[in-house]
């Protein structure tokens, strides 16, 4: 039993960061039906970005491990946030009223260029993250060893996917969000400037992407210019195992994601992990093909 | 003048014969066939380089049962076709023995060769497993086989006593085939975990979990420094203890970059030695005049093992009193135990794979440093 909880926490800590990823994915679906294949590799850049960050500033002897850790974040989803705010203009505005084709072509482009530009700047071999910033102590929690970071990691996805829900839900920005997600032309005809808002969606999906890099890179230390890929295609599938879309899907769904891998890979088979994972994602498909909560039941207003 | 043209020609050949013979029974001919040009010239040049100052350095110490030892290199290029012609050049020059090549390929190009003309051929480089398994009596090699280390890796986690084993890997050919072979060498019932993770993921405590749930007293990992650097890491923050071993692709610095120097304090891995592991005050000596003759260190292992072949071929020599290859392959089979040379001690087995210890166990120490053991 205490090995089921042991895995539990386990496969939660990695589900807060697929959830993470997966809102990128879920935000940017929901109000241009793009899937934006690149947002793997914008989480790559924010793990990168946040090691030469953090060794070219020296954030976190400055101003001590937390408060630099915050700046470190807060600087990184500024800049994945720039980038993502360019990827748009460059390569998806320009495709808005052509095929829906064209855009995920470009967005698989857009994926291949971001890749290979990591490679090309930061080098093909891993790169490691200093060791002394996060504290290595772990915290028994019913007789559970627990590292104080996963403890850390798993709170900070909750509270930026709160930040998120509030901000979708409860503000006028997200009003307009929601409002531009339901019917574009619509919204635009309530004088909703449709551009910005897709520009501010583009904004935020990646910015949380690059956060998960940050915190990808300060927890596992090791990071390589094709660790998007995997963590994309994960979010990816737990963005539609919550229901792409939905907000509180991808939360839901990142989790579950997380979870269902650490249990398959304990009572099941570690070699057949992944492929457990999918055959969950295309049963639960069958039964729901919208996904668990639904598309757009955080439509209604 | 028929007559004297043929009184001539006898007087020719039977002086090119005599010449012939002063000239075997003068020095004892070893050939040597490398790549001395081509992709791996530089291998095939340190092994030329390695055979010429052992030999200079028997020389000078009087030769072998009083004849002096004479080396004759032949260019394989890395290439089979080239193989076959040097090959056939160096038994047409009366060689005991040659040493080499590199590649495997290259060293079946020429295997046959050097078995119809009966010459013993010590490959240096080549580690494919059926080069051994064609039942050639002159045929040995001073470089492990390819199956080799998980039998040193399995002789290592019973040097150890271990119970319960736990072995994870990593599902490539490598790695599988690593941790297969070490695990039929293995009592069975002391195998309490057998599974393989995927690499190029970043989260490895759900495995992690599950292997500590079988307890062993002991993690073997055939796999590569990346993961191996995050399952040490992992593994310390879960407060876990167990003794981790790794195979020679865990031989990497960045490894303990990952895992920090707390969580790679302690590991192990068995893997060949490199030149710079060589530790016997005769391999030290000698890698000291090559680095001041040649302003470098053999470049690799591989190279050094030709150096070892050379040694072998002289101890025979000597202790037979013979140059016969039948002798010597004899020798070779049946008297040289444990035979001190450069990269450790040698010995044959009966298809002519080296036998003795080579494979190595390395520990990471306090401050993060690789330390043979």
């Amino acid at each position: 039993m205490e090995e089921f909880f042991q895995q539990l926490t386990n496969g939660l800590a990695v589900g807060g960061i697929y959830a993470l990823i997966a809102l990128g994915y879920t935000m940017v679906y929901g109000v241009l039906k793009l899937i934006n294949f690149a947002h793997g590799d914008l989480f790559t850049i924010g793990a990168f970005l946040g090691l030469t960050l953090l060794t070219s500033l020296g954030l976190s002897d400055h101003m001590g491990p937390l408060l630099g850790v915050i700046a470190l974040a807060v600087m990184v989803i500024v800049l994945v946030g720039l980038i993502g705010f360019l990827l748009e203009r460059t390569a998806y505005r320009p495709l808005r009223n052509s095929q829906r084709l064209s855009a995920v072509v470009s967005a698989l482009g857009a994926s291949i260029f971001f890749q290979n530009a990591v490679m090309l700047i930061w080098g093909a071999r891993p790169l490691v993250y200093p060791h002394n910033i996060l504290p290595t102590t772990a915290i028994s929690i019913f007789g559970m060893d627990v590292p104080l970071v996963r403890i850390l990691m798993f709170s900070t996805s909750l509270v930026l996917m709160y930040a998120l829900y509030y901000l979708t839900h409860k503000t006028k920005i997200g009003a307009a969000i929601r409002a531009a997600a339901i019917d574009q032309g619509a919204a635009k005809l309530m004088g909703i400037d449709v551009n910005r808002v897709i520009a501010l969606v583009f904004c935020i999906g990646p910015a949380l992407g690059g956060a998960a890099g940050v915190m990808v890179g300060l927890y596992y230390g090791q990071i390589s210019f094709t660790m998007g890929w995997m963590y994309g295609l994960k979010a990816f599938t737990a963005a539609i195992l919550g229901g792409i879309g939905n907000i509180p899907g991808a939360m839901v769904g990142g989790l579950l994601l997380g979870v269902i891998e650490a249990l398959g890979a304990a009572y099941i088979s570690i070699a057949w992990k992944d492929a457990i994972s999918f055959l969950v994602l295309i049963l639960i498909l069958i039964v729901r093909p919208t996904g668990l909560l639904g598309e757009r039941v955080a439509d209604k207003v | 003048m028929k007559k004297l043209i043929h009184a001539l020609l006898l007087g020719l050949v039977l002086s090119l014969m005599m010449a012939g013979y002063s000239w075997a029974a003068d020095t004892i001919k070893i050939g040597v066939q490398a790549p001395l040009t081509g992709k791996y010239a530089s291998e095939g040049q340190d092994m030329k380089n390695i055979v010429d100052i052992l030999a200079e350095k028997v020389n000078a110490a009087g030769g072998v049962n009083g004849k002096m030892v004479e080396i004759i290199a032949e260019d394989d290029a890395f290439d089979p076709k080239t193989a076959a012609l040097a090959a056939q050049r160096l038994t047409t020059s009366g060689v005991v023995a040659v040493i080499g090549t590199y590649g495997s390929s290259i060293t079946e190009a020429a295997q046959g060769i050097y078995d119809e003309a009966e010459v013993i051929q010590i490959a240096t480089g080549s580690t494919m497993v059926r080069l051994t398994e064609k039942g050639m009596k002159l045929f040995f090699r001073t470089c492990p086989r390819d199956d080799a280390q998980g039998a040193a890796a399995a002789k290592i986690i019973k040097e150890f006593g271990s119970k319960r084993i736990a072995i994870l890997h990593d599902n490539s050919s490598y790695s599988k085939g690593l941790a297969e072979e070490t695990k039929a060498l293995l009592d069975p019932a002391s195998i309490v975990f057998y599974d393989a993770l995927t690499p190029g993921e970043q989260d490895y405590t759900a495995i992690l979990t599950k292997v500590k749930g079988s307890n062993p007293d002991l993690l073997f990992f055939p796999g590569y420094y990346n993961e191996a650097g995050l399952l040490l890491r992992q593994k310390m923050e879960m407060k876990w203890n167990v003794p981790m071993l790794g195979g020679d692709a865990t031989n990497n610095a960045d490894l303990v970059k990952i895992a920090g120097v707390d969580a790679a304090k302690g590991f192990m891995f068995v893997g060949p030695p490199g030149v710079n592991d060589l530790d016997d005050p005769a391999a030290k000596e000698f890698l000291a005049t090559y680095k001041s003759r040649f302003n470098a260190m053999p470049a690799s292992i591989w190279s050094v093992f030709a150096g070892d072949a050379f040694n072998v071929i002289v101890e025979a020599v000597k202790k037979t009193g013979s140059t016969e290859p039948a002798k010597i392959a004899e020798y070779f089979r049946t008297g040289l135990k444990d035979f001190p040379s450069l990269t450790g001690t040698i010995s044959f087995d009966a298809k002519g794979d080296r036998a003795g210890k080579f494979y190595r166990l390395s520990k990471v120490n306090e401050k993060g440093e690789f330390i043979l053991q």
